[in-house]
């Protein structure tokens, strides 16, 4: 079995300055396998080179050098495009169509046999919560609703791999609640998801895998759990009407204790101490737990580490590819 | 081929749901305005002044469609990334450019059709009331079928201003763009006066280079056959066609070569 | 790439319909290209919504192209007839246009092949230059060439030489010209010392008329001589007249050619001398046989 998106040494350059032709290398040598099935987080700061990644396998642009496979063909080919969806950074379609149009043009150049066109664009506004503004003109869309709609064409031919740019941007909490369970849908109906995000709380909801990429180059790749950088620290726990004398029982198990407001703490627990244990004896106590999070290392963390660790890491592949030529 | 109808159908819709209906309206009250002012002023010469006006009329608005939409049609796509998510779905380029040009000639033909049809009204209208003196100093009869003939030059002439347009859409920015098509527009319809550069000038190397220009540049003036219907002269059906298939042609070619460039582009 | 050679192709292929079209159906149908879509000066003063200077180049340019094209083309009858025309909207889009006055001066008045033989239009336009501009002497000038050398009446020629000499900048040998047309109406130096005047101007294209004048001027004289030498020999007895009889009797070495460099032509029966036909020269004026 071929994966369902291979991709090897992929480079881009974009020729920047307009009188003195010079490279800024915006990929460097990217090389990634996904397996079918997957969800796959693609993560990376801001200009990481996400989106030129989208882009090429999309083939918007074009490689300087290297090659992808989506499905076991080369990037490009007309046919691999009726079994894949896209959902663009920041999408934007046509003013002047109305969302049901915009989904029934979009499946008409899918090939969505005309019997089964307009039951799957309806599921498929209902899905993406697009109620009876689908009646309107696209112009009088908010962004989160347009995004929304971008997510709702990508799934018009039931594709086998989804590309997703930052599919939670601009969307409020409620949808991008509504995104990480479609995403999980998607992956029990065994259909493969490739999404970029700046976001690491994205990628623990969801994905399997995940490859963190900075200044054009692969930073690193693996499980979440298995990168070591990622695993966590600790627990922060906040609790209310907690009692004195609980306080004092607790403070030797803590690392360090906080108060908020009156009988509200929060305790920060080394990785030793596990919650099950802890948590019924502060309930014991008649105290109550508001949250509980693990305490670990933010991407962004990550990426100030990485960076300032080593010399000839991502800032080092920048400063390189601005001087490279074709 | 079904891409390349939908995605001319959509550009229809557009343009439908854009400017090209007040265009029209502006073209029938332009029209029918004129007509009746006229009646009240000239002495039978109205109907061949509404025929030159309305000929000029069909070509000038037509020209605004086929430049500012035909310009709009790759440039606005590709400005407001739209096209992302479109040339994500199994469509070529060329089909897209293809799609893109036919859906605009469909408007423009929607456009010449009911501007003909405008035309056709107010002359029968002016032939009915006018009285037969009057009819005797006209030089053609008043709903003259061979104005069809002006009409599908100018459409053909359109169509080959619209490939211009989007030429050079796909490889330059829209002002660009327009203000190309609009040059080799004027030029174009200089096109005769450069073939008689050859009777005035003594230089040879002047003559030859414009003797290339002529044949290099779309050769619009040809297109132009206004005059000679509104005095009632012929026009021999071996020029209409070997036009039409000149400007098939230059059109093909302009074609070939916008998905040739936007087959190598790059969407930033 | 195949779409290169493909766009290649597809234009070759509309170049050799346009030249087949071109060789099929002349697009200069004489009767169509000489349709002028408004003829109507103020009609096209409004349509060029304020752009009339630029307007009166097309026009200019447009003009320039008629009478050019007209006179080399050989093929069909050349009519001048948009010359006025075209003219005049020029005049009236600009005007201050002084070439377009000085034109129409020269060649609406050229007889025909060479021009339209139409000096009332030349004086029509000229007279429109001086409501314009009462002050240039020129078309004062213009107006009494026309007069003295299409009209031929020196009369009223004299008059506006007059009128010309009058005005401020006027050159001092316009008087002395006045003078020279009432006395001697006929004279070739007169017509010369004009003409002269007309090819030292600064429009190159005045300068080649005017050559072509000064040239039809010697061919007069050249003809005065040879009617001379033919009149002084004895008449032939059965023989028609002819130069090889002339030369025969040494009267001339070789046959005549006229300043073009065309052969005159000798009548065989009445003995008089002309320019032929096919000279460049041919028609001489008519002004020089004498008027009075
Ligand atoms: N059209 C372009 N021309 C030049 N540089 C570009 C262009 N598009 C993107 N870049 C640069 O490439 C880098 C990667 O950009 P991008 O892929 O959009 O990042 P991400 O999506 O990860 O935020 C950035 O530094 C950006 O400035
Ligand atoms: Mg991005």
């Amino acid at each position: 079995m071929f994966p369902a998106i291979l991709i090897e040494d992929l480079t881009k350059d974009y020729p920047v300055g307009f009188w003195r032709r010079r490279h800024y290398r915006a990929l460097d040598r990217l090389s990634l396998s996904i397996e079918a099935g997957e969800v796959f987080g693609f993560l990376g700061p801001n200009g990481a080179g996400k989106t030129t990644t989208l882009k090429l396998l999309m083939q918007l642009i074009f490689p300087t050098s290297g090659r992808a496979e989506i499905l076991g063909r080369p990037i490009g080919h007309v046919d691999a495009r009726r079994r894949i969806g896209y959902l663009p950074e920041n999408p934007y379609f046509y003013d002047y169509l109305t969302a049901e149009e915009l989904l029934t043009y979009f499946a008409q150049l899918l090939d969505v046999p005309t019997a089964a066109r307009r039951k799957r664009v309806a599921g498929l506004l209902d899905r993406v919560g697009i109620g009876r503004e689908r009646r309107f003109q696209l112009r009088k869309f908010s962004k989160g609703m347009i995004q929304r709609v971008g997510i709702a064409q990508a799934l018009l031919n039931e594709p086998d791999v989804l590309f997703l740019d930052e599919p939670m941007s601009g969307l409020d909490p409620l949808g991008r609640r509504d995104v990480r369970s479609l995403i999980l849908e998607l992956r029990d109906q065994g259909r493969t998801v490739f999404f970029s995000s700046h976001i690491l709380a994205d990628a623990e909801a969801l994905c399997g895998r995940v490859a963190v990429v900075a200044g054009g180059r692969l930073a690193a790749e693996g499980r979440l759990s298995e990168l070591a950088e990622f695993t966590a620290r600790g627990w922060e726990l906040v609790v209310a009407n907690l009692a004195p004398e609980a306080l004092e029982r607790l403070r030797p198990l803590a690392t360090r204790v906080t108060e908020i407001g009156t009988g509200r703490y929060t305790l920060e627990l080394p990785l030793t101490q596990a919650p099950e244990r802890i948590i019924p004896e502060i309930a014991s106590t008649g105290a109550t737990v508001v949250s509980m999070n693990p305490v670990r290392e933010t991407l962004e963390d990550f990426f100030i580490q990485r960076i300032t660790e080593a010399g000839t890491g991502a800032r080092g592949a920048m400063a390189e590819g601005e001087h490279a030529r074709r | 081929m079904r891409a390349v109808r939908h995605i001319a159908l959509n550009v229809f819709r557009e343009s439908i749901r854009d400017r090209v209906p007040y265009n029209l309206v502006l073209f029938a009250v332009l029209l029918i305005g004129s007509s009746f002012l006229l009646a009240q002023l000239t002495a039978g010469q109205d109907v061949k002044i509404i025929k030159d006006l309305s000929l000029a009329a069909a070509s000038i608005f037509g020209l605004f469609i086929a430049i500012f939409i035909g310009i709009g049609l790759v440039s606005k796509e590709v400005e407001r990334r739209s096209i992302y998510s479109l040339l994500a779905k199994p469509i070529s380029r060329p089909q897209f450019i293809a799609g893109k040009y036919a859906g605009l000639v469909l408007t423009l033909a929607v456009n010449v059709a009911v501007m003909t049809v405008a035309m056709y009204a107010v002359l029968g209208y002016l032939t009915w009331i006018e009285s037969p003196d009057f009819k005797a100093s006209w030089e053609a009869p008043g709903p003259d079928p061979a104005l069809l003939k002006a009409m599908f030059l100018i459409f053909i002439e359109l169509m080959l201003v619209t490939a211009l347009a989007l030429f050079f859409s796909t490889f330059s920015s829209p002002l660009l763009s327009a203000a190309l098509t609009f040059g080799l527009y004027v030029a174009g319809n200089f096109n005769t006066e450069l073939r008689n550069f050859e009777h005035v000038v003594d230089s040879p190397a002047a003559a030859w280079g414009a003797r290339v220009l002529y044949h290099v540049l779309p050769d619009l003036s040809a297109f132009d056959v206004k005059t000679q219907v509104v005095h009632g002269f012929p026009v021999a059906a071996g020029y209409l066609w070997s036009t039409a298939a000149y400007g098939a042609a230059y059109i093909a070619a302009l074609l070939l070569a916008a998905m040739y460039i936007f087959s190598r582009r790059d969407f930033k | 790439m195949i779409k290169v050679l493909a766009a290649c192709g597809c234009l070759a292929a509309a170049v050799t319909l346009q030249v087949w079209r071109d060789g099929a159906f002349p697009r200069r149908h004489p009767d169509i290209a000489r349709l002028l879509y408004v003829r109507s000066p103020a009609a096209v003063g409004r349509l060029a919504l304020g752009f009339d200077a630029l307007a009166a180049d097309l026009y200019w340019i447009r003009a320039i192209q008629h009478y050019g094209g007209d006179r080399l083309n050989r093929d069909q009858p050349r009519r001048y007839e948009l010359l006025y025309p075209l003219l005049d909207l020029t005049t009236s889009l600009d005007p201050y246009f002084n070439i377009a006055y000085r034109f129409g001066a020269i060649f609406l008045s050229e007889a025909y092949p060479g021009g339209p033989g139409r000096p009332d239009h030349a004086v029509a336009l000229l007279r429109k230059g001086i409501s314009a501009q009462p002050r240039k002497w020129q078309y004062y000038h213009d107006i009494a060439f026309v007069h003295y050398w299409s009209l031929r009446d020196p009369v009223t020629a004299a008059g506006w030489f007059r009128r010309g000499a009058e005005q401020p900048d006027a050159p001092n040998w316009l008087m002395p010209v006045a003078a020279a047309m009432l006395t001697q109406g006929s004279d070739r130096v007169s017509a010369r010392f004009l003409w002269h005047q007309i090819r030292d101007a600064d429009q190159p294209w005045l300068r080649g008329r005017a050559q072509h004048a000064l040239r039809q001027l010697d061919a007069l004289d050249d003809i005065d001589h040879l009617d001379a030498i033919v009149a002084s020999q004895p008449r032939p007895a059965e023989e028609p007249f002819s130069w090889s009889w002339l030369v025969r009797l040494r009267a001339l070495r070789v046959v005549p050619v006229d300043p073009a460099g065309a052969p005159y032509e000798l009548d065989p029966a009445t003995g008089r001398v002309t320019v032929a036909k096919a000279s460049p020269l041919f028609p001489l004026p008519q002004l020089m046989v004498p008027i009075r």
